[in-house]
Formats: structure tokens, sequence, C-alpha cells
């Protein structure tokens, strides 16, 4: 069986990560995010899978020609108009019932499994949620679908749809006919078929994990870091501390009186101390430098991140190729973010800075704010507010 | 990364072999080869690319073979390093691609038992694996084989004795089979075959095939037959290996923040504040060198001619840079000298030949290559590896700026050891170091305004580049990556050289292409700009950001990141490649394998 990974998205609520490379590229515990979909098909056994692709394809080709012997067949979506259209791009590579799914969001392959040994002809996975009406609720009927209500504004039901699926090729005269009335998401497509009388299988998801916002990749980071092994191939030098699994990528050197508690992963070719202090949960890229003095904890570091001595990183994200001088502080509390003209509440935040900024000593970031990519910020700074990409802070 | 395949079927298995290597050659190209049994199995490789081989093939008959296109990793590049490889008795051919990492132990064994090693690869002894444990059934030994097999391969074998079956067996290395009607195939990547056919298998890992003209076998490591499912390949991405860019070359731009960290990876420390080569080079650059000559030929002489503003610069020693063709004749060869050879290749006959001649004349010898194992890094005294991955387009663009990088190190390592250096100063060019990937991306991001600036040129008969300084061979790779692949007429020049005679050909409809950094001869480069201007041509100035004075002067401006000294030159490169690139493009020129031209040229 093949699997349709629909992978041509933006991620525009992750703005500024998504400018350069698209959603599914992200790094969650330095791997891409669609690398843990790819995880998930190669083990229930699918031989082939045919990728989605359009916003910054190139990225995505160019990291995987195939994956651990399955082969990737790519197709591309020019105009990103909807799942269902993206769908429909993959018809003429498809020959019987296949999977569909979301390159961006991480699933176990339990539940893909079950959707395979499934004897009926359409098929979907569900999950219980705590948010449930940030997505498409389900009701059931007999353990079959009967209706999705999209993003409700009260708590109806505890069940969501993870947008994946089984589905014979008969799906795509449906999706034809709706794609010229200009319906171009499978929600959409999927109720169209509920009322037609199409008998919708269920199937629940043990781990299921969509990433919306910035502040998701640090809690699925988080999580994913659990099963991170210890395993140390750099230089290490003496005195330094590491308690729990620690995970340190070739040719990274780690200098004397740094003290790293697990679960934490650093990638290749980094330099971290000396003295340096590395806390649960954190992610660090490759060519990344960490200088001496620095705390950092709960945090994303992408790759070629240069952070100077004396700097304190807290629940944050810094995307690839930033440049903090010394004494940089990301405070981190409770606060209120606009994401694309929503409010929303987030917990504990601290800074989210996009790709090759530069920051200047001393400078303190409010939590939750965002600066957007290739911003350069002016030493003894107190950002305040959202930066927007390529703006200069004087 | 090597490129196989396997064919059994009713047509010349030379030619449909020959075809397959060609749409194989992004996976390596410094050796070919292929084993064809008519009868005895006829052995034919050749170094260098596909064509090569193409050329010297007599015609042989038959209809059943294997081929492989080489990127070297085991052993250097020589004939008898290329495959197919033949076992001892000469029956049983192999073609593999993929790292055997206990094939010393394997060999030493084998050859307690007698069996015959011509070759320094991993490669061979699947070869003599197999002989040793054919009693008759060739599928039996290959799995007897290659259970004793440590590391990954994709192969392929045929069987003198058997000669109606091709096997091809998988662990991590690719390989697909094509089925066609009474012929089937075996290749790395499905364009291999897709002439012939779209009905493709796929192996898992641990699979072994066999293949007859009629039917196709898949066995698991259990060996027991599976069931497989034929797929059909309707490709609507014509070449998946340029990962959606137009051209090879397009990409090797692209690649470039890669291939720069590629490059520096395990060679600094920021912290540590060093610089580190392997023990060979260290000890050669800590020999008191009084000077250093560097011999090399096209792109990578002007990489040569960078490399001497760069090394004396940081060390007070004399660098003289010399075509490889003139010095191998002409050149002077002291024995205080260090000779650094430049080959991307490591197979450039002039090249190789200047080394050989230094070597002779007791100069102590370093190489920067591309290509591990290559000639030139057996026979120099030391070696620096620019770690860019295969470079596929002709005209070279991530190895160029590989190189420059590698002569900064040494640069700035010579320096430290001669004490002509300071902490502070190190730092900051370990710093710029680190920071390069991100001011290529920054480059890389100006791209549709260089397309703009491309469109001023296509028209053109004749292009110049000027600089001052370290910018003058910037000029003269500028103008040689234009002319090569746009074949508009293209020359560097060093800015004050122009009104010595070349400004006899300056006509209104010349563009300049000038390269204004503010270092020291910012004022005269600024005059030169104005003579340029007195005499109607148009102007496309290279600048960096912060330069509001250049507006003033040129008719167009691309910016670069900023910096002193050499620091802005390898930003100012990727505007050069990028504007050869589009210019090319937009002339419709084609722009991986330009007219007349060959990506390593083996004969002098």
């Amino acid at each position: 069986m093949k699997a349709v990974i629909l992978a041509a998205g933006e991620g525009k609520r992750l703005r500024p990560f998504t400018e350069t490379m698209p959603k599914v590229m992200l790094p969650i515990a330095n791997k891409p995010i669609i690398e843990y979909v790819f995880d998930a098909i190669k083990k229930t056994g699918m031989d082939e899978i045919i990728l989605v692709v359009g916003y910054k394809k190139e990225v995505i080709m160019d990291y995987f020609k195939e994956y651990k012997g399955i082969k990737i067949t790519y197709i591309i979506q020019d105009k990103q108009l909807g799942t269902a259209h993206a769908l429909l791009q993959a018809k003429d590579n498809l020959k019987e019932s296949f999977i569909v799914l979301a390159g961006d969001n991480i699933i176990d392959d339990k539940g893909i499994q079950k959707l395979i040994q499934d004897k009926s002809e359409y098929s979907i996975i569900v999950k219980e949620h705590p948010y449930p009406s940030k997505y498409g609720v389900v009701f059931l009927e007999n353990q079959n679908l009967k209706e999705i209500v999209e993003k409700p504004k009260e708590e109806i039901g505890k069940f969501i749809s993870t947008g994946i699926y089984k589905f014979p090729m008969n799906v795509f005269k449906k999706l034809e006919q709706l794609n010229k009335q200009g319906i171009h998401d499978l929600s959409s497509v999927v109720e169209s078929l509920l009322k037609d009388g199409i008998l919708f299988s269920t199937n629940t998801a043990d781990s299921w994990m969509d990433i919306v916002y910035p502040w998701d990749l640090i809690q699925v980071n988080e999580i994913m870091l659990q099963n991170i092994k210890g395993s140390t191939s750099g230089t290490i030098e003496k005195n330094v501390i590491i308690k729990g699994d620690v995970s340190i990528g070739k040719d990274t050197k780690i200098y004397s009186g740094s003290y790293i508690v697990g679960p934490v992963i650093i990638g290749e070719v980094c330099e971290i101390g000396p003295n340096a202090c590395i806390f649960p949960s954190t992610s660090i890229g490759n060519n990344s430098v960490i200088h001496p003095f620095t705390e950092i904890q709960n945090s994303i570091i992408m790759n070629d991140v240069h952070i100077g001595s004396s700097s304190f990183i807290r629940n944050s994200v810094i995307a690839r190729g930033s440049i903090l001088r010394h004494n940089f502080t990301s405070s981190s509390d409770e606060c209120t973010i606009e994401i694309e003209g929503e409010f929303k509440k987030v917990e504990n935040i601290g800074s989210l800075i996009g790709e090759d900024c530069t920051i200047e000593n001393h400078v303190v970031v409010d939590p939750g704010v965002i600066i957007g990519r290739k911003c350069n910020i002016s030493s003894m700074k107190r950002i305040r507010k959202n930066i927007q990409s390529n703006s200069k802070v004087m | 990364m090597c490129g196989i395949i396997g064919y059994n079927g009713f047509r010349d298995a030379d030619i449909v072999i020959l075809n397959g290597l060609k749409k194989l050659e992004y996976r390596g190209y410094d050796s070919a080869g292929i084993a064809i049994i008519d009868k005895k199995q006829q052995v034919y490789k050749e170094i260098g690319e596909i064509k090569n081989l193409e050329e010297k093939l007599p015609k042989i008959k038959g209809t059943i073979g294997i081929g492989h296109t080489r990127w070297a990793t085991t052993g250097g590049v020589t004939k008898n390093n290329a495959h197919p490889h033949l076992s001892t008795s000469g029956k049983i051919a192999i073609v593999h691609n993929g790292i055997i990492e206990n094939y010393v132990k394997l060999r030493e064994n084998l050859e307690k038992k007698g069996f015959k090693f011509v070759s320094q690869t991993d490669s061979e002894i699947i070869a003599n694996l197999i002989e040793d444990n054919y009693k008759g059934n060739l599928k039996d030994a290959v799995f007897s084989a290659i259970k004793k097999l440590e590391g990954y391969y994709a192969i392929v074998v045929t069987c003198e004795d058997e000669p109606d079956k091709i096997i091809g067996a998988r662990l991590q290395s690719p390989l697909v089979i094509g089925v066609g009607d009474n012929e089937n195939f075996l290749a790395s990547d499905i364009p291999a075959f897709l002439k012939y056919t779209n009905r493709v298998i796929y192996l898992n890992e641990a699979e072994i095939c066999v293949l007859t003209k009629k039917d196709v076998k898949v066995y698991n490591k259990d060996e027991k037959v599976v069931d497989k499912k034929e797929n059909v390949i309707d490709w609507n991405i014509q070449d998946a290996e340029k990962s959606g860019f137009p051209h090879f070359m397009l990409k090797e731009i692209y690649d470039q923040p890669d291939t720069v960290n590629q490059v520096l990876r395990g060679r600094i420390s920021e912290i540590h504040r060093n610089i580190n080569f392997n023990e060979n080079v260290e000890n050669l650059l800590n020999s008191n060198i009084s000077s250093i000559q560097i011999v090399a030929c096209g792109t990578s002489y002007y990489a040569g001619l960078i490399g001497k503003y760069i090394i004396e610069k940081f060390t007070d020693t004399p660098v003289f840079v010399e075509f490889a063709s003139e010095y191998r004749y002409f050149g002077l060869k002291h024995e205080s000298s260090l000779v650094i050879a430049i080959t991307q290749s490591g197979e450039t006959l002039d090249t190789l030949a200047a080394l050989r001649e230094a070597k002779n004349s007791g100069c102590k010898t370093l190489v920067i290559t591309n290509v591990v194992g290559s000639t030139a890094t057996r026979i120099s005294d030391a070696y620096i590896l620019m770690q860019s991955g295969p470079e596929i387009g002709v005209a070279a663009t991530k190895t160029f700026t590989s190189q420059i990088i590698v002569l900064l190190l040494i640069a700035l390592k010579l320096g430290m050891i001669k004490n002509k250096i300071s902490a502070v100063q190190l730092y900051e060019y370990i710093r710029y170091l680190r920071e390069i990937p991100r001011t290529v991306r920054d480059v890389l991001n100006k791209n549709n305004e260089i397309l703009d600036i491309a469109k001023q040129l296509k028209n053109a008969e004749s292009v110049f580049f000027i600089g001052r300084g370290v910018n003058y061979p910037l000029s003269l790779e500028g103008a040689l990556k234009l002319k090569e692949i746009s074949y508009i007429h293209a020359e560097g020049f060093a800015a004050g050289e122009l009104k010595h005679g070349p400004f006899a050909l300056l006509t209104k409809s010349t563009p300049v292409v000038v390269i204004a950094t503010k270092d020291a001869t910012y004022d005269k480069i600024l005059a030169n700009i104005g003579e340029v201007k007195a005499r109607g041509s148009q102007v496309i100035a290279i600048a960096e950001i912060d330069d509001t004075e250049i507006e003033k002067h040129a008719d167009f401006v691309l910016r670069v990141p900023g910096g002193s000294g050499v620091l802005p030159s390898i930003p100012i490169i990727v505007v050069l490649q990028l504007l050869a690139y589009h210019v090319a493009d937009l002339r419709k020129c084609s722009i991986d394998k330009p007219r007349n031209l060959a990506k390593s040229v083996t004969v002098e």
C-alpha cells in the first residue's frame, strides 16, 4: 500500500520560521517533522511514499531522495488551494487503496497499522484531544463516522479528526467533482461522502501531535526528546558533567566545566562551553556555538547559531544562522500572542527568533516576542513587541 | 556514491548499459566500466567520464552484462580500481556501490586460499568471495557471500558458467529492478532503464533477486521466494537528483551554504581559537617554509591567485601562482618551497605532471582536492579534502568557494605558526568563517535581483570584469564563468591595467562589471568607473551593503555583505556565479555541459 503525504503548505502561523522552508522541514529534536511521519510509515512496512510538495519544495526534495529504502515519488502542487486539491495531484500515481496523511502531524505507526488492516474501504483515524475545538470534532455511530464539525465554538465532543484516511480509488471521482465546484479541502470531501451514505470506519491513534503555532514546536520537542538515547561521539573535555540521556553528535566539542542534563540532543560540529549549562529539554542543531556561562533550557536552537557568553535562554526557539552576542536574555512567562489575527494565551514562553538575525550585546527580549528573519538589534535594547522580518532596531 | 546497472535481454547489452550509465553519471564520474558475457566475460574500463569509455569501447556482442560509474571511496582512481571486478578465475564479474567495512580481513583470508587481487578496492573481494562459495549455483554462492559482508552494498553479479542470469543484492544502497518483455534490468536508479521500461520492482533491505530474460525472482534473507508487486512509474519530475533545480550548476550554487560547513568541519574551533589539519598537513606547514608556489589550471588557478593575496597578507611569505601546464616545463623548483597543487578531481593531467616534477626536485607538496583516493592525493606529501560532494556541472562553483576557504585556512594556520597573526585577528576570522553560510544565503536570496541584471548582459557581445587587489582574480573568475557557459566573450582585468591596452576594445555596447569593495583602493576604482563611463559603457557594480557612494557612479548595483580585506570575496563569487548562470540560461545555453568542455581534463 502506498502512502500519500501532504507537505505542500507553508504554515503561515509558524512564520517567521517558515519563511525559508516548509513547515514539515522544521526541526524537532534535530529531525525534520516529516521524518517522524516517514519513520511511522517505514515501521508499518509500506513501500512507497507519494509526497505532494509545493511551498519551498526544493528544501524537501534536496533533503530526501528516498527514505531508508522507501521510494519517494514527488508530486508538485503548484498552487496551495487545499488538502483535497493536493491529494488530487497524486491520482495518476495510485492504482489501489491508499493512506493519506499530513506531513506536519507526528503520529506513531500503530494508528496507521490499524488503518491498513481495517477491512472497510473508507476509514479514518480519530484521537481524543484536550483542546478539541481547534480541530474538526467527530461524532460516531456504531463505530462509524457520522459527522465532522470543524472548529466548533463550544466544546461539543472530545474526539477529533487527525486528517489521516484510507481511501479507495473511487474517492477521486468525488475529488474531481468537488474540485470543479471550487471545494478543495479534504474535510468537505469527507462530509460530502458521508452525505452520499459512504461508511467510514474509525480507528483511534495512540499518539498524534499537531504543530500549528511556534510554541507547539517547543512542546512537541520536549515530548520527542523523551525518546532520545544517550550517546556521545564528539570530544568531551575533563570535568564535564552529563546526566540523563544526552546525545552528542560527531565532531562536537564540549569544553570543561559544562553541565548538561538530559534529555538533550546536540548536533554535529558544535562547540559548547566552557562552563555552559544545557538543561532539559533542549535541542541544539549542527554547527552551533554556545559560549561560556550561558544557560539554555527547554529550547530549540537550530543549525549554525551563535550564542554569546553569559546568556540565558528558556522556552525559546532560535532559528538557523542567528547570532546572539553576549548577555542575551529571553525572559519567559505567561503571555498572550497574536498570530495571524488570532490572540492566543500561552503559559510559559520565551522568545521566538527567526533565521539569520544579529542581536548585539545585552539585549533582553520579553516573553512571547516574535522576532522576524534577518533582523538586526543593536546593543542594550529591551524588545517588548514583535519585530517584522528585515527590521533594524537601533 | 557510485552508479551500477545490469541488463539481461535481447538488445545489444553494450548500448543499453552505456545509455544507462550516462543517466547514472550524477552518482559519480571518475571512472567507468562494463562487463558483457560473450561466451567469456568481456571487461572494458576507462578512467574519466563515461564518454571516455564509450569512445574507446570496441563493439561487443552479447545481450547480458553489467556496468558501473565510479565515485572513488576506497582506492584511488585507476583502471584497476574501476569496476566491474573479476574473480581470480575471471568467470564471475561484479559491480558494487557501497562500502565493505570488513574487507581487509576478508581479503587476507581469501589471499591465504590463493585468490589474487589486482585492485585496492573493497569491492574486489566480493567477486572472489562469491567464487570461493561457488559450487555450480550462482544464487547460492551470492547468498553465502553476502552473509560474510559487513557494511552496505548494492551489487550486481554475472557468471560465465550461467550466462542466462544476472543476480542483484542490496543492503542500504539503492537497487531497483526494471521489468521488460523478454528483458530485465537492474540499476541504482530508475532513469537508467526508463527509456526501455517503466515497470519497476523495489528490492527491500537484504533481499536478492535473480533475473533471467523471461522472469524475475526475489528472495528474502532466509532464501525464501517473496512475491513482489510491479509498480508503474509515471515520472512527472524529470531529474529528481537535481532536487527541482533546472540545472546541476544552479543546484550546486545553492549547495554552497552546506559545502562551506563541510569544508570547515573539524578544521576550526571557535572557543579554542585554533585551526586544525591532519598530521601530515600540519607537519608540512610547520616545516620552515620560505616560499610557496601554487600550481593549478582553469578555475583552480584563479583560486590560487586569490590564495596568493590571502597567504601573503597573513604570513609575509612570498607566493607564486603558476599554470600547471607551464610550471611542469618551465617553473623554477626550489627545495625549500612548498608547492600547493589545486585540482578538483585530483586527476587533472597537467597538475599531476607539475606535482611530479615538484616532487622529483625535492619540493614539499600539498594537494587541495575534492576526490579522496585520487592520484593527486597519492603522489603528494599531504592533502586537504574539500569534502564538497560530487560536482556535476562542468562550470566549477561550490568547489571554487571550498578551494578559497581551504586556502584561507592554510593562510591562518601558517600565520599562527609564523606568529604573524594575533589571537584577536584569528578569532575574528574564525567568526567570519562561521558566518559564511549565512552570508551566502543572503546572496542567494538576491537571486531575482541578479536575474534582472543578467537581462542587461544577455545580448552583449563582450563583457569586461574589473577589480583591484583580491578583486582582480575574482574578476578573472567572473569572466571565466560567463564565457564558459554563456559563450559571450568575457575578459577580466586588473582595473588599473585597462588604460594600458584593453581600453581599445571598449565600446558603448561592452558592459563592464566592476567589483568595488571599500578597501584602500576604493577611490581608485571609482575613478576607473569614471573612465569606463566616459566611453559610454554600462557599469554594473558589485559593492558592499553600506556603500552609499557607489550609486552615484554605477548604472546598476548588486550588494554583498560587507567586511574588510578578503572577507567579501565569497559572497562576491556567489553573485558572479549566479550572474553567469542567468545570462547563460536566458541565452538557452547547455549550462551543465558547455560545448567543447569536460569536467576533469585528463589529457594534456
